[in-house]
């Protein structure tokens, strides 16, 4: 079994984020990981090698030379190689341009499973699997909960509809997209992590992927990042006076329904 | 020269800070108010591997270079120092001599299970008229037959009343002063071994601290820990150097610890308007503390890269834990000050880093021995 794994690196949710004067780009303080639904992503192909031991697990990123350091996490989790599909000549965040370059490495690779998170904690896009499917022409299913190998390339997995779950087999090769509760991603042995910081990981060109700049371009000129917004400040904490916690209710419930109406 | 951690280490560096966030630091405030030993969170813990940090890999461990272990020391104390003392001295003292002088059959026996976290080991210097001052050493060894016969109590031992095993230093002949002092193994269940009284501490609260009581414990010959007789001093000043640049390395950690505390504070506090991180007496207070902990960790880094490039270190190795501790002493107390009165009320944590930082003032030790120390070693025989 080939499993691919598609992964991001993104800002930690600590890290520090600020505009640019000009709206058009973010400084990130310099704290990065593996984004957190890839994490179930990269669990679950684990799973799934131990279950079938000839089963090869290969994770691939496009991005900043720093992402290797969130390859090196999966090595260390249990993958068995990573690539890193370099940005720096092409550094667009075009959901279109990366999934181009992710289908194209998949294809050049070869698979049987594709998993990636169902979206990225930055930019919370959640259109790279769907995107990559089509490109791919394969199944995808998305956000999926429950994954299990029912056959030779068959699988049933299960995902979270409103008010329920569906149940849904699909023949291989395709691609799933993970949500939280699909799994618990383990915490590195420290064997784990001395495999990955010897491994080497490869970097590659994306234009050596048989993709021209111009197909590229072509692709990134569909979306122009506009400009980046804070949200808006909270309003003002409002401290409800009174001299009996009954007193503090009532007053309470009369704020609810007459100035914020939600009553 | 080149100053910078390598890709791997980098990389060391963030799973370790990651995997010590996700199973230590959530745990770190309850560790502490329960004073026990936290059993779920060790085996969670130590069946990851790192007991194995500094030893080869052919038995299970992971070879880490002297800075890598650094690292780890300086991010387990971040999260809780009461949990990284139990987790250091099962590292490094406590399985330090049987690593090197241990028979087969101890290593399959003590070293093995402690790398994995199955058993809690310990080392046993200080008594209650011994501490810097080893050659005021009292527990004696005595040949008997095939073995050796301890006698004495021991204080002041990180693991002491958890213990599976500890190694003891004893004099076999007080007349010899330090050159009579030697290591043996004693191993829980030995005849006459006991544990004493628990030391109610101040801070590192979470590792158990206590009294070890050696009453007329008779070991094999196999446990005398040692090439030959009477070199016990000298296997002392071999593990010293490393054992100081790690409560260097702890102090930092608390240091660091309450740095960020202080630091998250300071952008969310407001007073007058504003967050108090907008006034300058407050920024001043994070430019001093960032110079020092950046001082602090090049110190312990040089004395790290002296240690595993096999020069000598002794005079580094002791500033560089008195500097980080000073250092630590000093960000635990402006925590206290730019938290203001919250500091004072122990549902918040900088009254943990507060106490927990006390105890490195001792560890490894005290700042007038070092100095003495340091001074000597500048200065020369006179």
């Amino acid at each position: 079994m080939k499993i691919l794994v598609f992964i991001k690196q993104v800002a930690d949710s600590e890290a520090r984020i600020i505009i640019s004067a000009d709206h058009k780009s973010l400084e990130i303080e310099n704290k990065y990981t593996l984004n957190f639904f890839d994490e179930f992503a990269v669990e679950e192909a684990i799973r799934i090698k131990e279950k079938f031991k000839d089963s090869q697990i290969t994770v691939c990123t496009f991005g900043a030379k720093r992402s290797i350091e969130a390859l090196r996490t999966t090595i260390a989790m249990g993958a068995d190689r990573a690539f890193l599909i370099d940005n720096t000549q092409y550094p667009s965040e075009n959901p279109m341009v990366v999934a181009t370059i992710l289908a194209r490495f998949a294809q050049q690779e070869g698979f049987d499973i594709i998993l990636c998170g169902r979206q990225a904690m930055d930019d919370e896009n959640a259109q790279l699997g769907s995107m990559i499917a089509e490109l791919l022409s394969i199944p995808h299913i998305s956000a999926i909960m429950k994954l299990e190998i029912i056959g030779d390339k068959k699988v049933r997995v299960e995902n979270e509809i409103e008010g329920g779950r569906a149940t849904i087999e699909v023949t291989l090769p395709a691609l799933f997209t993970t949500q939280k509760g699909l799994n618990e991603p383990r915490v590195p042995l420290i064997t784990g992590v001395m495999k990955a910081m010897k491994a080497t990981i490869p970097v590659i060109d994306p234009l050596t992927l048989g993709l021209t700049k111009e197909e590229l371009d072509s692709y990134a000129a569909m979306m122009h990042l506009f400009s980046y917004e804070p949200p808006p400040s909270r309003p003002p904490v409002k401290i409800i006076e009174g001299e009996t916690p009954e007193e503090k209710v009532n007053k309470l419930i009369k704020i609810l329904k007459e100035d914020a109406k939600v009553l | 020269m080149d100053f910078k951690l390598t890709e791997e280490q980098e990389f060391f560096k963030k799973t370790v800070t990651d995997t010590i966030d996700r199973i230590v630091t959530p745990r770190a405030q309850e560790i502490d108010e329960k004073d026990e030993f936290p059993w779920d969170v060790w085996k969670e813990f130590t069946k990851l591997g790192y007991i194995g940090l500094r030893y080869p890999e052919e038995i299970g461990g992971m070879n880490a270079d002297k800075i890598m272990c650094m690292i780890f020391y300086e991010e387990i104390a971040r999260a809780s120092v009461g949990f990284a003392q139990s987790v250091i001295m099962n590292i490094l003292m406590g399985t330090y001599f049987l690593f090197r002088f241990g028979s087969d059959a101890i290593k399959e026996r003590c070293l093995y299970p402690a790398m994995r976290g199955e058993k809690i080991a310990t080392i046993c210097f200080t008594e209650d008229q011994s501490g810097s001052d080893l050659g005021a050493t009292r527990t004696t060894a005595v040949k008997d037959g095939n073995g050796w016969r301890i006698n004495g109590t021991k204080m002041w031992i990180t693991n002491g009343p958890i213990c599976d095993f500890c190694t003891v230093l004893a004099t076999t002949d007080p007349s010899k002063g330090l050159k009579g002092l030697n290591f043996f193994l004693v191993e829980k269940g030995t005849e006459g071994f006991s544990s004493g009284q628990i030391i109610n501490k101040l801070g590192c609260r979470g590792t158990v601290t206590g009294e070890l009581v050696f009453d007329n414990v008779w070991v094999p010959d196999e446990n005398f820990l040692g090439e030959e007789l009477g070199k016990g001093v000298v296997y002392v000043g071999d593990i010293l150097d490393e054992v100081r640049l790690m409560t260097g390395a702890m102090a930092l950690g608390i240091a660091k610890g309450a740095y960020n505390e202080a630091l998250e504070y300071s952008r969310k506090r407001i007073a007058f308007g504003q967050p108090i991180g907008n006034y300058q007496l407050i920024r001043e207070k994070f430019a001093e503390m960032d110079t020092l902990m950046n001082a602090a960790r090049l110190l312990l880094y040089y004395g790290s890269w002296l240690l595993e490039n096999k020069m000598d270190c002794r005079v580094v190795a002791a500033e560089s834990k008195m500097f980080a501790t000073e250092v630590c002493l000093k960000v635990v107390d402006e925590l206290t000050r730019i938290y203001g009165a919250n500091a004072f009320a122990y549902e918040y944590t900088p009254q943990r880093y507060f106490r927990d930082a006390r105890f490195l003032l001792y560890g490894g030790g005290t700042h007038e021995v070092l100095k003495d120390f340091i001074g000597r070693s500048l200065i020369g025989k006179l």
